[in-house]
C-alpha cells in the first residue's frame, strides 16, 4: 500500500470496463452450458459416486456413527449401510441425499467390542460400496470434564514438560565455545528440519487416507506450507527492522562480523552477493527474534501433534500407553533444545521471557489435543501440520542465515562441526521418534 | 515483548480458526435438523439392539419396502405363481405355449435405495416360474426386446438345437423353442450367450418344474429362487436374496398353515460365490435332490448347493409362531437372505400328523441297499 501510495491516480472506466468484460464472457458461456448442456454435451454416462466416510466414531457399547460427505461430482443418494459388509438398519442425518461436498452422519445401532477391528460401509443409490476401515475400536472421548484434563494431562507430559526440559540447557549452551555451539545451532536445525519433514509426511497420510482426492488435500499441503514460509519471512524481516531501528547498538555490536562477509566465494555466496547491497545488510536478525520464531514454529507443530493425539485417540487408532508418551516426551525434549540455542550467546534472557516460550511452544500440544479429541476434522488437521510445516522452515532459514552472518567468512557448508550437528539432531529426532 | 504479544495474539487466531472450520461440518448438519419435523423410528429389530429415533431417513432394507412400481419383482407373487402356459392339444398330446420376452435396458430396485441395471425375463428377476407335467410338448417363443444377444438355455432333455447356446437371438429377434418336457423335476432356465457371468449375474434366469404324470400330494406350493446382486461390479455379490428382494420376507412373513405340507421348489443361480444354502429354523423336511425321484434323498434342515443345483422341500410346521429360513452361510442371511414363515392355525390339516412322523423315522433307516424298502414304505404311505 505504501509503496503504490507514490502512483495513485484513478483507475478510469475504460480501465473498469477491460477489466470486466472477461468476466462477462466467462458469466455467458456459463449461462449458456448450465441451460444447454444436454443438447451440447449429450452424454449417456452417469458420473461415478464418490462418498467419503471421514470419521468413525464408536458410541456408549451399542452404536456407531460414521460420519460421510459427498465427494463426488453430483447429488448422491444413500442407500443402506452395513458393519463387517453386513447389512445394518441405519438411520442417516439429516437426509439420505447429498449434495456436492454435503456431508451426513449415519447412525448404526451396533454392539461393538472394544479393541476390535471394523469396516463400516455405506451402500449408495447405484449399489457402490464405499469403505472406512478402523484399526480398533474404542469409544468416543466426549467432552467432559475428567477427559478434557486427560487430554491436558497429555498435551502437559507430550508439549510442555519436554519443552521445558530442553530450556533447562540454556546455562549449558551459553558455556559452551564457538564451534560446539555451532554445533547446538545447526543440531537445532536438523531437529527441525526432521520435525518439518514429519509434519509434510504425517499430514500427506491423513490426506490420503481421509480425505477424497476432491479437496486436493495433498496440493493444499504444499501451499499452505509455502504460503506459511513466505508470509513468516516476510514478517520477521519487518519485525527485525523494526527492531533494529530501537535496538541498533545492540545488534551493531553483534553482527560486526556478519557484515563483512562474502569475500569468498564458497558454498553461501549466492546469499552472501544478495546481501551485500546496503539494503540487506540490515537482515541481521536477532537472535530472540529466532528463538520467538522457533516457539511459535514448535508451537504451531505441537497444535498439530496434539491434534494428531486427540484424534488418532477418537479413531480408536492409538491406545495410549505411558510408553507412547515417555516417546514423546523424550522426542519433543529436543525442542526445548532448539529454543534456547539461538539466544545462548545474546545478552542474559529473563527467566519468564524462557517460561513464557516454553508455553508457547509447549502449550498448543493441549489445546490441540483438544480439539483433536473432541471435533476431529481431518482438513483442520492438515491445514495445521501445514502451518507447523511451513514455520518450521522458516525457523530453518532464520538459524541457517544468522549463523552464516556469525560465521563469519567460513560460510556453512565447509564447517565440519554444523555439518555434523544438522546430521545429528535428524538423527536424534529419528532415533527418539522409533519410541512413539 | 514484543514478540511475546504477537505470539500470543497468533495463536488465539489459530485457536479461532481452528474451532471454525472443525465445527463447520457440525453446525451444518444441526441447522438442517431444526427444518425437519418428521421423527423415525429405526433399529430394535435385535435384542439387545436399541430402538432410536431419528429426524433423518431411516436406511434399513429389513423393515422399508419397494415402492412397488420400481421393484424387480414382487416377491409374494413369484412365491405361488406357476406359469401353465396357454394349453392346446395335439396329436402328440398336450402342447404348453409359452412367450417369453428378454430385456436388458431397465434399472430397477433391487434392495431398498438400490437400483441397478436389471436383465430379465418377462420385466422380473427371477423370471416367471415354466410348468408343465411329464410327456408334455414345451413351445416357448423367445423375443428379445433388448440391445444384446439372449437366449434361453434350458436344463433337462432335448435336442442341439434346442439347448440355447449355438443360436443366439439377435436384439428384436424371435426364436421358438420346442421340446418335450422330461425327465419330472426341478430345472433352471438361463441366458447362455457369453460373456455367460454378465448375462447371467444381471438376472436372465428361472425356474422350470416338470411334474411327474401321477401328481405328487396336494401341498402349498412355492418356490424360492435364490440369488445374489454384485452391483458395484467388483465379482462379489453385494445382495442375496431368495426370490429377487433381500430381506423380503423380514416384513412380509410367508403364511402357511400348522400341519399342512409345506412343498418348495428350490433353486440356485447365485453367481461368483462357489456355494449357496438354505436353513429351515425349529423343523426337518424331507430333500429331493434335483426332483427327479419320488423318494427323499436326505431328512435333514440344511441343503447346499452350488450354482444351477436345485431341489425340492417337504415338511409341515407342528407348531404356531414365527420361524426364520435362511442361508446358514450367514454372511449371505446377514446381506438379505433371509426370510420368515408365519405359521397359523390352519383349518385344512390335510396331513396326517403320525403318518408324517412315521415317515420320518423311517427315512431315518434309509440307505441304498434299502432302496425297495424305502420306496415299498413310500407306496403304502401313499401320501406324497
Amino acid at each position: 500500500m505504501e509503496i503504490e501510495g507514490g502512483n495513485t491516480h484513478r483507475i478510469s472506466k475504460r480501465t473498469i470496463l477491460f477489466g470486466i468484460i472477461p468476466f462477462i464472457v466467462i458469466g455467458a458461456m456459463i449461462v449458456l452450458l448450465l441451460n444447454f448442456s444436454g443438447t451440447l454435451f449429450p452424454s449417456s454416462i452417469k458420473p461415478l459416486p464418490e462418498v467419503s466416510i471421514e470419521k468413525v466414531e464408536f458410541l456408549g457399547n451399542d452404536m456407531i456413527v460414521a460420519f460421510v460427505r459427498n465427494t463426488g461430482p453430483s447429488e448422491v443418494t444413500v442407500a443402506q449401510a452395513d458393519v463387517n459388509d453386513r447389512i445394518y438398519p441405519a438411520a442417516i442425518e439429516p437426509g439420505r441425499t447429498l449434495t456436492r461436498l454435503a456431508d451426513a452422519k449415519v447412525i448404526i445401532p451396533f454392539i461393538w467390542n472394544a479393541g476390535e477391528p471394523y469396516k463400516i460401509g455405506i451402500t449408495t443409490e447405484d449399489g457402490t460400496r464405499f469403505e472406512k476401515s478402523v484399526d480398533s475400536a474404542a469409544a468416543a472421548p466426549r467432552p467432559t470434564v475428567g477427559q478434557a484434563s486427560t487430554f491436558a494431562l497429555i498435551g502437559t507430559y507430550v508439549g510442555i514438560i519436554p519443552v521445558m526440559m530442553g530450556l533447562v540447557w540454556y546455562p549449558f549452551i551459553r558455556r559452551l565455545s564457538p564451534n560446539k555451539y555451532n554445533f547446538f545451532l545447526s543440531l537445532t536445525a536438523g531437529l527441525l528440519v526432521f520435525l518439518g519433514i514429519d509434519a509434510l509426511l504425517e499430514s500427506n497420510e491423513i490426506a490420503v487416507d481421509s480425505l477424497a482426492p476432491a479437496f486436493n488435500a495433498q496440493i493444499l499441503i504444499i501451499i499452505v506450507a509455502i504460503v506459511t514460509l513466505t508470509t513468516l519471512l516476510y514478517v520477521s524481516q519487518r519485525l527485525i527492522q523494526r527492531a533494529s531501528k530501537r535496538t541498533k547498538t545492540d545488534i551493531a555490536v553483534e553482527y560486526k562480523k556478519g557484515s563483512s562477509g562474502g569475500s569468498e566465494p564458497d558454498f553461501g555466496t549466492r546469499d552472501v552477493k544478495s546481501s551485500s547491497n546496503s539494503a540487506q545488510q540490515k537482515l541481521l536478525i536477532k537472535p530472540i527474534a529466532i528463538s520467538m520464531m522457533i516457539s511459535i514454529g514448535i508451537g504451531l507443530h505441537n497444535f498439530g501433534e496434539g491434534l494428531a493425539i486427540g484424534a488418532a485417540v477418537l479413531l480408536g487408532e492409538v491406545a495410549l500407553s505411558s510408553f507412547l508418551i515417555l516417546g514423546f516426551t523424550l522426542h519433543n525434549t529436543t525442542e526445548g533444545l532448539a529454543i534456547v540455542a539461538p539466544m545462548a550467546k545474546s545478552r542474559k534472557i529473563p527467566v519468564t521471557r524462557l517460561i513464557i516460550m516454553g508455553l508457547i511452544a509447549g502449550g498448543p500440544t493441549i489445546i490441540g489435543a483438544w480439539i483433536g479429541g473432541f471435533l476431529y476434522s481431518p482438513i483442520a488437521t492438515i491445514i495445521f501440520l501445514s502451518i507447523g510445516a511451513g514455520a518450521i522452515f522458516q525457523v530453518v532459514y532464520s538459524i541457517g542465515s544468522w549463523m552464516y552472518h556469525t560465521n563469519g567468512s567460513r560460510g556453512l557448508l565447509n564447517n565440519h562441526w554444523i555439518i555434523m550437528g544438522f546430521a545429528a539432531g535428524m538423527l536424534i529426532m529419528y532415533l527418539t521418534g522409533l519410541l512413539v | 515483548m514484543n514478540y511475546s504479544q504477537i505470539a500470543v495474539l497468533f495463536g488465539i487466531a489459530i485457536s479461532i480458526v481452528v474451532f471454525a472450520i472443525s465445527t463447520a461440518a457440525y453446525s451444518k448438519s444441526s441447522l438442517s435438523d431444526q427444518n425437519s419435523s418428521k421423527v423415525n423410528t429405526f433399529g430394535g429389530h435385535t435384542p439387545g439392539y436399541p430402538t432410536l429415533q431419528t429426524t433423518g431417513d431411516v436406511l434399513d432394507p429389513t423393515s422399508l419396502v419397494i415402492n412397488p412400481k420400481d421393484a424387480v419383482i414382487d416377491p409374494m407373487k413369484y412365491l405361488r405363481d406357476f406359469n401353465y402356459g396357454r394349453l392346446s392339444t395335439t396329436s402328440n398330446g398336450t402342447l404348453r405355449d409359452f412367450t417369453m420376452i428378454a430385456s436388458d435396458k431397465d434399472t430397477k430396485e433391487v434392495s431398498p435405495g438400490v437400483f441397478y441395471n436389471v436383465w430379465e425375463f418377462n420385466g422380473t428377476i427371477p423370471g416367471p416360474t415354466l410348468r408343465a407335467t411329464e410327456g408334455d410338448t414345451i413351445r416357448i417363443t423367445l423375443i428379445n426386446n433388448g440391445s444384446k444377444f439372449h437366449s434361453i438355455h434350458f436344463h433337462g432333455i432335448h435336442p442341439s438345437e434346442m439347448d440355447g447356446v449355438f443360436e443366439g437371438i439377435a436384439p428384436g429377434g424371435k426364436f421358438t423353442y420346442q421340446f418335450t418336457a422330461e425327465p419330472f423335476g426341478v430345472f433352471p432356465y438361463h441366458c447362455h450367450m457369453q460373456p455367460l457371468e454378465e448375462h447371467i449375474t444381471h438376472g436372465l434366469y428361472g425356474a422350470l418344474i416338470i411334474d411327474p404324470k401321477t401328481p405328487r400330494a396336494s401341498a402349498d406350493e412355492m418356490v424360492m429362487f435364490m440369488n445374489g446382486y454384485d452391483t458395484d461390479f467388483d465379482t462379489e455379490n453385494n445382495f442375496y436374496t431368495v426370490n429377487g428382494i433381500p430381506y423380503y420376507y423380514m416384513h412380509h412373513p410367508i403364511q402357511i398353515d400348522k400341519n399342512r405340507l409345506i412343498r418348495i421348489y428350490l433353486l440356485n443361480m447365485l453367481e461368483f460365490d462357489p456355494l449357496n444354502n438354505f436353513h429351515l429354523h425349529a423343523n426337518m423336511f424331507n430333500f429331493y435332490k434335483t426332483g427327479t425321484k419320488l423318494i427323499p434323498d436326505e431328512y435333514t434342515d440344511i441343503v447346499t448347493m452350488n450354482q444351477g443345483e436345485r431341489g425340492i422341500l417337504e415338511f409341515s410346521y407342528k407348531y404356531p409362531g414365527k420361524y426364520m429360513f435362511h442361508a446358514h452361510k450367514t454372511e449371505f442371511a446377514e446381506k438379505g437372505w433371509t426370510g420368515l414363515f408365519l405359521v397359523k392355525e390352519g383349518t385344512n390339516q390335510t396331513i396326517n400328523e403320525s403318518l408324517n412322523v412315521t415317515t420320518i423315522k423311517n427315512i431315518n433307516n434309509y440307505s441304498t441297499t434299502d432302496f425297495n424298502k424305502t420306496t415299498g414304505l413310500m407306496q403304502k404311505g401313499d401320501v406324497y
